[in-house]
């Protein structure tokens, strides 16, 4: 599935939160949406996911305005897991994962057997299984956003979006769930707070900075040192591991390495 | 391998206890009402009490004429036919309506102590009904329109409540009880002035008939509209179990799961409005009902609404049967109006729901 993203721009109470975001998504890819806090990345994907309309331009999925089609149509088309998903309810792990099949559901049909099924195969991806009849706000932080990929498997969509999954998990369940996801083979938009984590899981990166985009590039072409001085302030060395990987190493600012 | 042997085994059991539970709740509300038409102020032989409607009932099928002893204007006839039955099944369709707005309300707000009558809508319809008696307003709309009134009365404030409440940010459990407190005291204020000004002499009895809810008005004509009422809208909300379950998610995942809440949330505060106007209609201002029973469904279904919608409707229908019932023996030779005793019932458990810190919908949980 190819999204492409047209003249887009957002203003909320007269400030412009994105500005004129021209964005082509590869198939298949990991993409990683990278840039500090309040630069874009969330909205942006919001945008994609069709929770903020926005202001000028428009987003294209295979060619075709995203307006054209219904909510069902393109909740077929992407599935997301965004960053707060604290639900304080009572429904079971498998009511929850159950609920990632509606978009493929006609307003009186039931769920059947297959649907089962693909639960039951979508935790076992999360490394979920056996945790059907468990109460969701039971479970700790990284069982629930698990859950709540496995939601998202369940809607068995082309692509998937990540508006920062992994802000709130410890480094365990952060790895967990990129590995699961970049092991899917699909589509994958991903906003990423943690370079390290850009750099060993994303294809490409695209940078963000003040609504704008500032930089695109695979890990080793963007994460200069320069580059994440300019956009984080932050001094950094960067290297390259011996399997090709980008690794950054951050450095205090009080103290010249 | 363990854990999950053991939670199949837990699952096939749940969904058995649920349709046990079903089909128990299914037989037990027409027993209840063949039960309870025995109870009441005047003692009747049993037997006699069965063969009044056994006549009415084969009469109406067949056609079979009545005794004379049995018909129309013959006393047991008439405490039986015409007090007796139509009041319990104006108390199953009131308790119905009553326990499925509690549930669809919940879910459209996000909010288990949501109620009709908490949030005032039920002190909306109680204006409409008065606005439409005193002033004949809307009699132009037929034989109904006092229950269409009571309707538009409901309807406005369900959209003032959820309007008030979020203003300045989204609708917090406070913002959301003070715009119900603030709304029915407005709606409850201009209908007893109504009261007043019109009839000052009956006005009390009045106020105390809608206030505090009564079924003694009870009548078949009416009946059939309230039961009409209850059956589709049970109907149609357990046709929309899926949706109602996403609104608990919230706008946004609901919409990458492909439903966009806005318009659904519109219809079911109409057809819920709906409801409450008919329901305070018939029966005055019935409160809690709406609280309680399904929070009681929660602590043994969870939230899934597929269970918890047909097991609220009839367990609603239920409680208010026998709430009647025990309005009418509690003082002998008197009946106390059945809000009082649905209030106090619903009251406490009100404000053990408020005063626990959070509430995750059931699952019986402290929070």
């Amino acid at each position: 599935m190819k999204i492409s993203l047209e003249q887009l721009g957002v203003t909320l109470g007269g400030q412009t939160i994105l500005n004129g975001i021209e964005l082509e998504l590869p198939a298949n890819k990991t993409v990683g949406i990278i840039g500090p806090n309040g630069s874009g990345k969330s909205t942006l994907l919001q945008c994609i996911y069709r929770v903020l309309r926005p202001t000028t331009g428009a987003v294209f999925i295979d060619g075709v305005k995203l307006e054209r089609y219904s909510m069902r149509q393109s909740a077929q088309k992407m599935a997301v897991v965004a960053q707060h998903n604290y639900y304080n309810f009572d429904f079971t792990v498998q009511d929850v994962v159950l609920m990632g099949r509606s978009p493929h559901k006609r307003a009186l049909e039931r769920d059947n057997a297959e649907d089962y099924k693909i639960v039951e195969k979508s935790l076992a991806v999360v490394d979920m299984g056996g945790f059907e009849h468990r109460i969701f706000s039971t479970l700790s932080g990284g069982e629930q956003q698990r859950v709540i990929l496995a939601r998202a498997l369940a809607q068995q969509t082309s692509c998937l979006i990540l508006d920062e999954p992994t802000n709130h998990l410890d480094i365990k369940y952060q790895l967990q769930l990129m590995d699961i996801v970049c092991g899917l083979g699909c589509t994958v938009v991903t906003a990423v707070h943690d370079l390290n984590i850009a750099a060993l899981y994303c294809d490409q990166l695209v940078a963000m900075q003040d609504g704008s985009i500032v930089g695109m590039g695979t890990p080793k072409e963007l994460l200069t040192p320069e580059f994440i001085r300019n956009i984080y302030g932050v001094q950094a060395s960067v290297m390259t591991d011996e399997s090709g990987i980008v690794r950054i190493f951050y450095h205090p600012k009080n103290q010249s390495i | 391998m363990e854990q999950r042997s053991v939670s199949k085994k837990e699952y096939r059991m749940s969904n058995f206890a649920f349709r046990a539970i079903l089909g128990l709740l299914i037989v037990a509300v027409p027993a209840s009402i063949l039960l309870a038409v025995t109870f009441g102020t005047t003692k009747l032989p049993i037997g006699d009490v069965y063969t009044a409607i056994r006549y009415e009932v084969m009469h109406r099928i067949t056609g079979q004429p009545i005794p004379a002893e049995w018909a129309n204007g013959a006393p047991l006839h008439d405490v039986v036919w015409l007090i007796r039955l139509p009041r319990l099944i104006l108390a199953a369709a009131v308790g119905a309506c009553l326990s499925l707005c509690g549930v669809v309300m919940q879910a459209v707000v996000k909010n288990p102590l949501a109620d009709p009558y908490i949030l005032g809508v039920s002190s909306g319809a109680g204006l409409g009904v008065t606005v439409a008696v005193i002033l004949g307003i809307g009699s132009a709309w037929g034989g109904n329109y006092v229950g269409m009134v009571a309707f538009l009365g409901a309807l406005a404030v369900s959209f003032a409540v959820i309007g008030c409440a979020n203003i300045g940010g989204r609708a917090t459990s406070i913002k959301l009880l003070l715009s119900g407190a603030a709304l029915s005291a407005v709606c409850g204020a201009f209908s007893n002035f109504l009261i007043y000004i019109n009839n000052a002499d009956h006005a009390a009895t009045e106020i105390m008939r809608w206030t505090m809810g009564s079924l003694a008005a009870a009548n078949w004509p009416n009946n059939g509209i309230m039961v009409l009422v209850a059956v589709v809208c049970s109907v149609f909300f357990l046709t929309q179990c899926r949706t109602l379950n996403l609104m608990l998610l919230g706008d946004s995942t609901a919409i990458t799961l492909g439903t966009d809440l806005h318009v659904y949330r519109i219809i079911y505060l109409i057809i819920s409005s709906l409801m409450i106007g008919f329901a305070v209609y018939s029966a005055g201002m019935i409160g809690f009902v709406g609280l309680v029973v399904p929070h009681v469904v929660r602590l043994v279904f969870g939230t899934e609404h597929r269970k918890l919608i047909p097991v609220s409707v009839l367990l609603g229908a239920l409680f208010l049967i026998w709430a009647d019932v025990l309005c009418r023996i509690v003082l002998p030779g008197n009946e106390i109006p059945i809000g009082i005793l649905t209030s106090m019932v619903g009251a406490p458990i009100f404000i053990y729901l408020i005063t626990r810190k959070r509430y995750g919908f059931g699952g019986g949980r402290e929070g």
